[in-house]
């Protein structure tokens, strides 16, 4: 269920940048000129260095980049905090005690100190004086040495707030503590009994087992894999899509040739995306050190890593297949059509990883998909999260992945160039076959 | 800045549609060369080979004898029938871009767009998004950035359809200032008269074919006599109709004019329209450029 909400999040996210298309960017910034002057002056990758420069310039511009990456950071930052806000040990709560012995104190200030809550013990004359209190406010609790607890309203049993989790401890303890007396047990004895241990229970996978962490890692891995690749593909399809239907493509083929400026347009919004992930998971890391999430413990870092590298990996893949689609449109409705296909296999990947994130368990279904290169950016994490893949698995999976795209990369720039510069109406794969066999 | 592009044997076709055939002509420096033909005759599919944007079947391109590839596309500058520019960039940086493109370093990418935005009265619209330009600014924003590399060879499709008298003339002065600095100009327009005004010589093509090639002044005197009479009573010229030897090519304003065949004696013309009326006009003249594109295409 902690699912839910992060999901719906993701949907937000994907659904805004989709409504948010047609806005143009108005602001202007010297400083993104700079960004990318030295890349276009170095000319580092030649005329795809240009184009590169230029889409990552006019994209930072954008005010739906500004807003969605604010966004982005807000669910990220409200993902790292809420959390760490149920297992805090900032909390201060006062304590009224009536009558009972000194070592009471002592025990309730140890119990507090056991679920992470600071308590401030208050000695109170009577029990009346000490619901009196309680009712203005002033306590918090009150315990009474004579063998009962005040609250202000009913605790349940599956409250697990830190206050109600000391509520629940302390009247635990202390009656265990007077069993225990009234069963004639020495000091000695009742410690013992005190610190028993329940046996230990061992799993079939004893190991394997995902930890809460590396779970909820590998969640916010995958859902940051689907909303920036549905935001940056989204974007590659309809650049190459308003290229073609302002015809400055035209322009642009008289010098530069097709692949170059395919090339540069599927980097140059790549290398945004990466910049927009690897600041989102910096951000994440940052924060999480400093409110002690357990983000930062075990595994997930790693597990943060095979994320930020699916997340190439599967924007590599389909960047050249939005890129070829976009080719074959000059509307907004026929891009519709095209993305719709394209999108399944990446939503079947994404919602598959997210049912095994959930169940705490990594189906047979995700450990196929982890090695299929339309899946694999949000199965193979997964698998990461999971501890279910050796590193010559995950390799294996890059392998395949980088190979695959090699071949659709060749494939899609002879769409592109066939198709971008036929104009007037959406253009059918199948007019393009004789072209590609050229 | 001398230099020659040469279309060889250019042929193209489009399922059974063949949009050029054996298409060959040369364009030669230092001088604006028209492009004509009638709509679909195939000039934007020659333009486009020129720029390697469509697949030939046969046939090159060449550049002072040189087949064009990517190295010789970068001195050129082309400006495509419909305009293709970025529209929601600012219009300095986008023709900045372009010269980038073509290869020009950063400093003088900016030096060229200021000079050429100034030149064609655009520069107070530097910083404006192309979008919100006129359908005019935008016409010479992308004549600038077909310019702004200062390119070898010119080719420019329909650059004055829909422009205002002022913007036609600010953009027919450039192009023969680019012609007298030496540049190759090749240029495609359904204005004619427009065409006469700015050309030493004109390409004629139809189906695919070139029709006509040949210098303004050897087109016009080249041919049929031709004749421009006014008769009084008949400004439709129906007196002209039926003599042997005689074709009415045009109706002007009450001028008729005449083309007659070698062996039809002009007086027989004259005895004819003054029995039609008081003839106010009996011209021996050359043909406009209208009528040899109409003789040529032969429509």
């Amino acid at each position: 269920m902690k699912a839910l909400p992060l999901t719906l999040a993701a949907v937000a996210v994907v659904l805004l940048v989709r409504l948010g298309l047609r806005r143009r960017s108005r602001g202007r910034s010297l400083r993104l000129r700079g960004l990318t002057r030295g890349l276009r002056d170095r000319r580092i990758l030649g005329d795809a260095g240009l184009v590169a420069g230029r889409e990552i310039r006019e994209r930072l511009r954008g005010r739906l980049f500004r807003v969605v990456t604010l966004i982005l950071f807000a669910v990220v930052a409200a993902a790292v905090v809420i959390p760490t806000i149920h297992t805090g040990t900032t909390t201060r709560e006062k304590v009224g005690v009536v009558s009972g012995p000194p070592a009471l104190d002592a025990e309730l200030q140890k119990l507090a100190t056991a679920v992470g809550l600071h308590v401030q013990l208050v000695r109170e004359p009577d029990l009346n004086a000490a619901r009196a209190a309680l009712s203005a406010g002033h306590l918090n609790m009150v315990v009474d040495g004579s063998g009962s607890i005040l609250v202000e309203n009913p605790v349940s049993d599956t409250d697990t707030s830190t206050g109600a989790r000391y509520v629940q401890a302390v009247a635990s303890d202390l009656g265990a503590q007077q069993a225990f007396a009234r069963a004639g047990l020495t000091a000695e004895q009742a410690a013992a009994v005190a610190r028993a241990k329940p046996w230990p229970v061992e799993s079939v996978h004893s190991g394997k087992g995902a930890t809460t962490t590396e779970e909820t890692t590998a969640l916010l891995g995958i859902i940051l894999i689907f909303i920036i690749l549905n935001q940056y593909l989204t974007w590659t399809l309809m650049g190459v899509m308003e290229e073609k239907a302002s015809r400055v493509v035209e322009v642009l083929l008289a010098t530069v040739r097709p692949v170059q400026l395919l090339a540069g347009k599927v980097a140059g919004i790549g290398a945004i995306a990466l910049l927009q992930a690897v600041s989102l998971v910096a951000f994440a890391l940052v924060l999480a050190k400093v409110v002690g999430s357990s983000l930062v413990h075990g595994a997930a870092p790693l597990v943060l890593a095979a994320t930020l590298v699916w997340l190439v990996l599967g924007y590599a893949f389909y960047s050249w297949l939005y890129a070829a689609a976009g080719s074959l449109a000059e509307r907004q409705d026929q891009v519709q059509s095209l993305a719709l296909p394209l999108s399944a296999p990446l939503i079947f990947g994404y919602i598959v990883s997210l049912i095994g994130v959930s169940s705490g368990h990594a189906s047979l279904l995700v450990k196929v998909l982890a090695y299929l290169p339309p899946t694999a950016p949000f199965a193979m994490p997964t698998l990461v999260g999971f501890g279910e893949a050796t590193w010559w698995q995950f390799l294996l999976s890059v392998a395949m992945s980088v190979v695959c795209t090699v071949l659709v990369a060749l494939v899609a720039a002879r769409i592109y160039r066939t198709a971008v510069l036929r104009t007037g109406r959406k253009v059918r794969l199948r007019e393009l076959v004789p072209a590609l066999g050229k | 800045m001398a230099g020659l592009l040469e279309l060889d044997g250019l042929t193209r076709r489009f399922g059974t549609v063949t949009a050029l055939n054996d298409l060959s002509f040369s364009v030669p420096s230092g001088q604006v060369v028209g492009f004509l033909g009638p709509n679909g005759a195939g000039k934007t599919t020659t333009m486009r080979a020129v720029f390697g944007l469509t697949d030939l079947d046969a046939g090159s391109v060449r550049w002072n004898g040189v087949t064009v590839g990517a190295t010789q596309r970068r001195r050129f500058g082309y400006m495509p029938e419909e305009r293709g520019l970025y529209p929601n960039m600012l219009v300095a940086e986008e023709i900045e871009y372009l010269g980038r493109l073509h290869g020009m370093d950063t400093r003088s990418a900016a030096a060229a767009t200021k000079k050429w935005l100034e030149r064609l009265d655009v520069a107070d619209r530097s910083t404006s998004k192309v979008e919100t330009l006129s359908h005019g600014n935008q016409q010479r924003v992308q004549l600038v950035a077909a310019l702004v590399h200062d390119p070898e060879l010119l080719v420019l499709d329909e650059p004055l359809s829909g422009l205002d008298p002022t913007g036609i003339d600010a953009m027919g002065e450039v192009l023969v200032e680019q012609a007298r600095a030496g540049r190759c100009v090749l240029f495609s327009s359904h204005q004619l008269d427009l065409v006469e005004d700015l050309c030493e010589s004109v390409a004629i093509i139809d189906r695919g074919r070139l029709v006509a090639r040949g210098t303004v002044d050897e087109l016009a005197t080249s041919g049929a006599r031709r004749l421009g009479v006014r008769v009084e009573g008949d400004r439709q010229g129906a007196w002209a109709q039926g003599i042997p030897g005689v074709t009415v090519s045009e109706v002007d304003g009450g001028e008729v004019r005449l083309v007659l065949d070698d062996s039809t004696d002009s007086d027989v013309v004259l005895e004819a329209a003054r029995a039609a009326g008081r003839v106010t006009e009996f011209v021996f003249g050359r043909r406009r450029l209208s009528e040899v594109f109409r003789e040529a295409v032969g429509r």
